[in-house]
């Protein structure tokens, strides 16, 4: 009896409590409010990760840079072109965003930019030269971004007048408005900026872009409505929310029971069934992703040429896209990603084959083989898989291949020490272009060449494949250096990811860009 | 009894202080640079420097030591690379998820296991005995990331009686005005019937599959200890003055089993908020437990430290807790 008093009191006191504050469901389906106009279609798309921050010139992962391209604008944008039926980006073909035109000076180091009249930030305050130039020096003091700005050898930006704006390059730089067209390089609201704060940028947006922020909870949700005012026309979806899922797995049965429109990072092994599903559609595009087995060259015995060749012939390339990657991975044939302007497999006359293997590690000095350490960094699943089977091909040709595990950040530290004698390693550039990513990973100076490669000739033809305005020209360049970087093999090829993205069928106008990015402009819904 | 209970707050002084200290070198003996974690791969050595500025590891280490320490001492638990936000407010959203998770899966396992307990010692060798047996075992050894998957997989996937393992209430509803942070305690304290239906059916899934440890644990201690309790002199002088069962067993019994079984739950808190890390990832649950395991893939070290600090503290409020109810229960272990 008494426990009955009691509780009815802690009863009492809740309900007595909870009157001063209000109902926030009172009026369930509060979306639904008339039926006068039909509000645009919306869509919930599973997405992994929850971000970072919203700020462009900070934004570095998958998930922050899909914030601020849902959001802000930039001065130029790339092309789309159709590949097999399917809607890619062209990043070759720079078209205007914010500004409507430019021109190129003659020795092609100024650019001058002139701003589309009329344009306003979502706030209502105008686009004009100034915040150009207040979000360019933004980037260029910036710790995430700063570097493109260094890559995209930016020398001085300044406004010439309101809607005229002046940027003058350290030297002539084809990659110049590639790089600009980045998210880094978003236009910034600067008058609402600066009545608010810097940090204001971390957690909201302060753009011109297609869609506004409503909320951002990186560890349940992010929210947009769409900004009917936009410059572009209005999107033709009302609002889209990201769902933050971990767990793989998840994402794949939360699009099978059609409870999100689209759900991205599918693993491999789930294609199949997803593609069983009649209301489903999944596309899978030859990414710039590439995963390479890298060997160090400073290191005996992958000082040696031959004993690198050895290896490249004892990867089991069917087995890895096929067990591995259920098919939707492609095998690479150069250090350069295939669906990079300039891409060429000359030199590439690898395939599995261990009495080729064997022979040239006999030429080499190795007739007994050899044992080395390998490093395997955790957080892919598809890494362990594919080191396991090379460990096992190797073993048949006497190479013994010890297997070292480490955490994440613990790999990438050891990786940037340099010290590493073997590793694999997936890398993206973000910038779709030879010079790019080969000046990254493969040039003797490069700051991702933690396997210390250095062939002169190579530097050679990258400096002057740099130097060359002349695309046709420029490529040759870089086709020469692939060619000599393949038969002299630092990395052996492992293969090309695919992005899988996979969406219900009443979902259209998916665009697969280089840097797997998400854009949600393009993108509409049958109601 | 209260000044037993401000000792025992006195003595948590010297406890917390130790942890601060391990946690602090702890997480910087974790291998991997954080600023390399968040500068990315393509960036270069002088972004990865600068960034190593900001976070201010740049200085020597007792020199960070002191900064963390000032820090604490005015509230500061500093701030989360890896998300952009102080810690404190990352925690402020996410804390409340995992103590309602924790909470919701402590009182699952209590009405499960404790009446379980009881008929089993009181029917010993019955078959209801022998099935209890059988499923502690099993909710004892089941892994829960396996248990969490089935789950999702079969109530959700295939018979759809669940809701989409995604946070803590449908995306279409507005969380409850927030006054506790606990969905759940909120929409009844704001009458909305909306809301507690559906984050009673988000929680309904994490929570048992979180409970399932604990529930078989406390089952067989509860058994155990009423078996003990039931052979007693004063069960049997009970028992012959002509009490009914239910007094015998519901009031001179129980009353005494429980102390161990109340030892076991206070200890087994520490391993809930652990099974939370893995639960949480799972179902999507946006509580601190993934956050946590974030951090440390990120080598993060604020949001690890201000974790373990936080745990600390929480679990040694349940020890006392514990402690002083077992007071209420047996007055011959009234503390002065």
């Amino acid at each position: 009896m008494k426990k009955l008093k009691w509780f009815s009191a802690m009863i009492a006191l809740t309900v007595v409590l909870g009157g001063c504050a209000s109902n926030a469901n009172q009026q369930p389906a509060a979306s639904g409010s008339g039926e006068e106009t039909k509000p645009a279609p919306t869509l919930t798309v599973a997405y992994s990760e929850g971000g970072t921050t919203m700020d462009p010139a900070e934004a570095n992962d998958l998930t922050s840079d899909t914030l601020v391209l849902a959001t802000y604008d930039q001065l130029v944008t790339y092309g789309v072109k159709t590949v097999d039926g399917a809607d890619v980006a062209n990043t070759e073909d720079i078209q205007p965003m914010l500004a409507e035109s430019w021109e190129v000076s003659d020795d092609n180091t100024m650019y001058t930019f002139k701003i589309k009249s009329g344009l306003k930030f979502q706030s209502g305050n105008p686009v004009n030269a100034d915040a150009v130039v207040y979000s360019f020096e933004r980037v260029s003091k910036s710790s995430s971004g700063s570097f493109l700005y260094g890559m995209a050898d930016i020398k001085s930006v300044t406004a010439k007048d309101d809607s005229t704006v002046e940027i003058v390059l350290n030297k002539a730089n084809h990659m110049f408005t590639q790089i600009i067209a980045m998210y880094t390089f978003s236009i910034v609201d600067q008058k609402l900026v600066e009545e608010k704060g810097d940090d204001y940028l971390k957690t909201n947006a302060a753009g011109s872009g297609p869609f506004t922020l409503e909320k951002w909870d990186p560890a349940s949700e992010a929210v947009f409505q769409a900004n009917n005012d936009y410059w572009q026309g209005a999107p033709k979806l009302s609002k889209v929310t990201l769902k933050f899922t971990k767990e793989a797995s998840n994402r794949v049965l939360l699009l099978n029971k059609s409870d999100v429109d689209m759900a991205i990072e599918i693993p491999p092994k789930d294609v199949a069934a997803l593609q069983e599903n009649s209301n489903l559609t999944v596309k899978s595009n030859a990414s710039n992703r590439i995963l390479f087995f890298a060997m160090n060259n400073n290191v005996k015995p992958f000082d040696n040429e031959k004993v690198r060749q050895a290896i490249n012939y004892a990867i089991p390339y069917d087995q890895l896209i096929n067990d591995v990657m259920y098919g939707q991975a492609k095998e690479m044939k150069s250090a350069v990603a295939s669906n990079t302007p300039g891409f060429t497999d000359a030199g590439y006359v690898y395939e599995y084959n261990l009495d080729k293997a064997k022979e040239l590690l006999k030429e080499a000095g190795y007739a007994e083989g050899f044992s080395f350490d390998f490093t395997l960094g955790s957080g892919f699943d598809d890494w362990e898989y594919d080191a396991v089977l090379i460990q096992a091909e190797l073993a048949k040709i006497g190479v013994k291949m010890n297997i070292n595990k480490v955490a994440r950040a613990q790999f990438l530290e050891q990786q940037k020490d340099g010290n590493l004698v073997s590793y694999i390693s997936k890398w993206t550039s973000f910038v779709n272009d030879p010079g790019y990513h080969l000046g990254f990973l493969l040039y003797g100076e490069g700051s991702s060449n933690y396997i210390h490669y250095n062939n002169a000739e190579v530097n050679k033809l990258w400096e002057e494949a740099g130097a060359e305005p002349d695309q046709a020209k420029r490529n040759e360049l870089y086709m020469k250096a692939q060619e000599i970087i393949t038969t002299e093999a630092p990395w052996a090829y492992l293969y090309e990811y695919n992005r899988v993205v996979g969406m219900n069928n009443k979902v259209s106008g998916y665009v697969y860009y280089p840097d797997e990015v998400l854009r949600f402009y393009p993108l509409s819904k049958e109601q | 009894m209260f000044a037993y209970t401000l000792r025992r707050l006195l003595q948590m002084i010297p406890a917390l202080i130790g942890i601060v200290v391990i946690t602090f070198i702890l997480s910087r003996v974790l291998p991997g640079d954080p600023a390399i974690v968040m500068a990315g791969e393509q960036a270069t050595d002088d972004v990865i420097a600068k960034i190593r500025m900001d976070m201010g590891l740049d200085k020597p280490l007792f020199v960070q030591f002191f900064s963390y320490v000032g820090q604490l001492l005015q509230g500061n638990l500093g701030f989360a690379y890896h998300t952009g936000h102080p810690v404190l407010s990352d925690f402020a959203t996410r804390f409340p998820a995992t103590i309602e998770l924790t909470l919701a899966s402590v009182i699952i396992a209590i009405c499960v296991a404790i009446p379980v307990g009881i008929i089993a010692a009181t029917r010993k060798e019955s078959f209801i005995d022998h099935i209890s047996r059988v499923f502690s075992l099993i909710g004892a050894c089941v892994p829960i990331f396996w248990l969490g998957l089935l789950f999702i997989y079969i109530f959700y996937s295939i018979l759809g009686w669940a809701p989409a393992p995604m946070g803590r209430i449908s995306g279409d509803l507005n969380p409850p005005t927030h006054i506790t942070g606990l969905y759940v305690v909120d929409s009844l304290m704001t009458g909305d019937m909306v809301a507690l239906k559906s984050s009673l059916a988000h929680l309904l899934l994490p929570a048992i599959c979180l409970s399932t440890g604990t529930m078989a644990i406390v089952a067989r201690m509860t058994r155990s200890s009423m078996l003990e309790v039931i052979g007693q002199d004063y069960v049997r002088t009970a028992r012959a003055k002509g009490l009914s069962e239910t007094a015998v067993v519901g009031k001179h019994s129980l009353i005494n089993a429980l102390i161990p079984t109340l030892t076991v739950l206070g200890l087994q808190f520490g391993g809930l908020l652990g099974g939370a890390v893995i639960t949480e990832t799972i179902f999507s649950w946006p509580g601190v437990g993934g956050y946590v395991t974030d951090s440390i893939l990120a080598a993060d070290y604020a949001p690890i430290q201000a974790f373990t600090l936080v745990s600390a503290i929480l679990f040694s409020f349940i020890n006392l807790a514990v402690d002083l109810v077992y007071g209420l229960i047996d007055p011959r272990i009234r503390y002065e």
